[in-house]
């Protein structure tokens, strides 16, 4: 086979965003006709290595090869020129144009007259809608679509521009399963008339189902390729997470009676929040860390958002402190007691050109009598307490809060809520993009809180912080709770199985 | 070739400690302006002057003080001026020179600038109309209302009691209305400073999704600041009425681009956020001594007009900052 040259070679890519490391010697080969994965767990940088295909990122270092020849990929447009054409996990639909026009952006098709030819292009647009099985109009406007529908016209638009290469970015994630079938009869059609494609997917069945090779990636590194059928289910998930899964009977839910001891705090029952959260069931007790495990994406952070009452539930039930809630937006969630802490600090946490002392006070500022007379030796007491306590590296309490690094502002955050000693404390991914010094802070803040009767529900993508500071672990697959993991097995093994929705029935099935 | 660099360097050096210390800036800004005027007519270092400058500023000051909670909150109000006038006209009209009508006009106009608040506030923050256009249209329809009320003629007077207690000089140079500028910028000053409101204003303004998210209701917060703004509008035009004796239809529809670059000159900024009450008593300062300024060189009035447009633009260039950055 050593005369098969590889259409596409990408070698030694790297790629950095400041200090944070995307891509480290990644490297990807795709042959003519080929259906190539690209699997690995969150942050691996497996979209990052499509968006330097697509001419989204531009690469410190590495080099890319299109059958033999160097190319230089610096925008979209010499991304399209050499023949790819991407279909993205965050669409690059325009919600306020009509399917038509979106699939024709930039292709447009013309008359004699140099007019945009109508009716040729309705005809074009409902010939790919009827082989996609799309059921829509070409002239109904993208925004009313269903996600599902949309990710699949995402795809459409990609393959309708007849790419040399399809990159496929998690496009199933929404797609109901009769679509993805569909999608799977086109793929099949694109490889026949040798179209290569790279199919990112956390989903293990569909890499056996459709895919040719594998390339794993780890850490932004590319760990491992080969063929699919050299791998098992089980070494890919190793090759991912470098933790061997290990199967195991039912999700394990503890028996009540370790519990009727403890308050319960949170009971959540068949929660759903279209489209992300599908059925979810979780309890936390008085005191305890609960962690929420899973990929990114799962329905984390739409669970974590609807107990505070910033996202609306469409159906089942969440009682805090054996009552029902009925927040109608976080500010009820705070009265009652509960404090978030965000992993997205730019967006919903800092207030970066106010000041550090501002910042900390935040939460007492969102909490009392409006117009009562607050004095500034109150305020900068609280906050230079916080600052002590908790050992937040600052200048000045009068600095503004932008002038903190990453990891101080997340310590901020966090001392912010744990100063107004709330009863229940809700991390959502917190010490994402945070050093591992200020990392192990934040724990020991937590455990301590929890130690002297906070409850705290903490969801982490990582693996290890999620083992290491939870008592009990949910893990979230596709909206569900894949697993429920305490005791004996919390294991990192079972949770990394859990994590790729491997279940017990599925390894019958191998 | 080095000088330009020098210059550029020098510029934006300047640049970045205009955008630091807004506030003092104002005030900077104002001294060139007093010492210009006295060049220009050294005849005008009299009390009168003083007087004037006194009574001018806190007037401004007044729909200054709503207009900054207002962008502080993420916000515009262009509808001050228009209530301004609306609530002078009430003034006059009801009083028509007569004592004794103070606290019915007072409640009255307080209501009507508390209610075109509320509606502007509404529209804006819930229904989440652009604040611009919302402000405007309803200071339309307050002005048309002015006009129904007076058939567009001049009626009736501010009381002479209440004219004296804006007019009045204090030892012959204070005006009196020092005495209400006593009560609002300390109040203003308490409710952007010292109150959680005003903390939670910033935090509207700064970051409203964190805002929210930290347990602040965003709306809420912001619907009150345009409350404040019609409010602390209305209760300028019952001083303005005061100040001027008579009052025509529109006759305070300046205050609206008056007060809002005064507060844009003190350092608060469209993005929403920062800024400061000090900063707009300053800015108001700069406004005043501008006018007066370009009032004494004995210019046409278009031309002046004009001149004072060409200046303020020329100053907001060195506010001319980008929005806050996030990363």
């Amino acid at each position: 086979m050593g005369e098969v040259i590889c259409l596409l070679e990408m070698r030694g890519i790297d790629k950095r965003f400041g200090a944070v490391v995307a891509l480290k010697n990644a490297s990807l080969t795709v042959k003519e006709g080929e259906i190539a994965a690209l699997a690995g767990s969150n942050g691996s940088g497996k979209s990052t290595m499509v968006k330097v295909l697509a001419g989204l990122v531009a690469p410190n270092g590495g080099e890319i090869f299109i059958d033999g020849k160097k190319v230089e990929i610096k925008s979209g447009t010499d991304s399209v020129k050499e023949g790819f054409a991407t279909a993205f996990q965050d669409l690059s639909l325009i919600p306020t144009m009509s399917v038509k026009d979106n699939i024709l952006l930039g292709c447009e098709l013309k008359t004699k007259g140099g007019f945009v030819d109508e009716k040729e292009s309705r005809k074009v647009v409902q010939e790919l809608l009827d082989r996609f099985h799309i059921d829509c109009d070409p002239d109904d406007y993208v925004q009313t679509l269903m996600p599902s529908t949309q990710s699949m016209l995402e795809v459409a638009k990609a393959v309708f521009r007849k790419p040399k290469f399809l990159l496929l970015d998690e496009v199933t994630a929404s797609l109901h399963y009769d679509e993805i079938e569909t999608l799977f009869g086109i793929m099949r059609e694109l490889k026949a008339e040798g179209v290569s494609m790279v199919y990112v997917t956390h989903r293990m069945n569909e890499i056996f189902q459709i895919c040719d090779t594998i390339t794993i990636m780890r850490s932004s590194e590319t760990i491992t390729s080969g063929q699919v059928s050299d791998f098992t289910l089980d070494d890919i998930v190793y090759y991912m997470t470098g933790a061997k899964p290990k199967h195991h009977e039912g999700t394990g839910e503890v028996s009540a009676e370790d519990y009727t001891d403890r308050e319960l705090v949170v009971d959540i029952q068949n929660l759903s929040i279209a489209p992300k959260v599908k059925d979810i069931s979780m309890k936390a007790y008085r005191g305890e860390i609960v962690g929420i495990g899973g990929l990114e994406g799962q329905g984390q952070s739409e669970v974590i958002r609807a107990i505070l009452g910033a996202v609306k539930k469409d159906g089942g039930s969440i009682s805090y402190l054996g009552k029902p809630t009925k927040y109608k937006a976080p500010a009820d969630g705070v009265k009652a007691g509960i404090g978030f802490v965000s992993g997205e600090r730019n967006n919903e946490a800092m207030f970066p050109i106010r000041t550090i002392s501002e910042n900390i006070f935040a939460g007492n500022s969102a909490k009392g009598k409006l117009f009562k007379f607050l004095t500034s030796k109150e305020v900068k007491k609280f906050s230079q307490d916080a600052v002590d306590t908790y050992n937040i590296k600052i200048g000045k309490l009068k600095d503004p809060a932008s002038s903190l690094s990453g990891g101080n502002q997340q310590k901020l955050v966090v001392a912010r809520w744990i100063a107004m000693k709330p009863n229940l404390l809700l991390l959502d991914d917190p010490t994402k993009g945070v050093d591992i010094h200020s990392r192990q802070e934040i724990h020991d803040i937590i455990r301590d809180c929890a130690a002297n009767g906070m409850t705290v529900i903490i969801s982490a993508s990582d693996t290890e912080e999620l083992m290491d500071i939870s008592e009990r672990i949910y893990v979230f697959y596709e909206g569900e709770v894949a697993a429920m993991l305490a005791g004996e097995n919390k294991t990192p093994e079972h949770l990394v199985s859990a994590m790729m929705g491997i279940k017990s029935s599925e390894k019958e099935v191998e | 070739m080095s000088d330009k660099s020098i210059n550029r360097d020098f510029f934006s050096r300047l640049n970045l400690f205009i955008q630091t210390h807004t506030a003092l800036m104002a005030v900077f800004i104002a001294i060139i302006l007093l010492i210009a005027t006295f060049i220009v007519s050294p005849s005008s270092l009299n009390k009168v002057f003083f007087g004037n400058i006194i009574l001018l500023t806190i007037i401004l000051s007044i729909p200054a003080a709503g207009q900054t909670m207002v962008l502080i909150g993420g916000g515009m109000d262009f509808g001050v001026g228009a209530v301004m006038s609306a609530t002078a006209i009430l003034t006059t009209y009801t009083m028509r020179g007569q004592n004794g009508h103070f606290l019915q006009v007072f409640f009255i106009a307080i209501a009507i600038g508390a209610v075109v608040g509320l509606i502007n506030g509404i529209c804006s923050v819930k229904i989440g109309l652009p604040a611009m256009i919302v402000t405007m249209a309803i200071a339309n329809i307050v002005t048309r209302m002015q006009y129904i009320l007076t058939d567009g003629v001049l009626s009736g007077s501010a009381s002479p009691a209440l004219a004296a207690t804006v007019s009045y000089r204090i030892f012959g140079v204070i005006p009196a209305i020092v005495m209400y500028a006593a009560i609002i910028w300390p109040i203003t000053f308490f409710i952007l400073n010292k109150s959680r409101y005003g903390k939670q204003l910033y935090m509207v303004g700064n970051n409203p999704t964190a805002a929210g998210l930290t347990g602040v209701k965003v709306d809420k917060i912001r619907i009150i600041s345009y409350v404040f703004s019609g409010v602390l509008a209305a209760f300028a035009g019952i001083l303005g009425a005061a100040y001027m004796a008579t009052a025509r239809c529109q006759i305070f529809d300046g205050y609206a681009y008056d007060s809002l670059i005064a507060v844009i000159i003190g350092g608060t900024t469209f993005a929403g956020g920062t800024g400061s009450y000090a900063g707009s008593i300053a800015g108001s300062l700069v406004m005043i001594l501008l006018s007066n300024l370009l009032t004494s060189f004995n210019l046409p009035s278009p031309m002046r007009n004009i001149l004072n447009a060409v200046i303020l633009i020329l100053l907001l260039m060195l506010y001319n900052r980008s929005k806050s950055v996030r990363q």
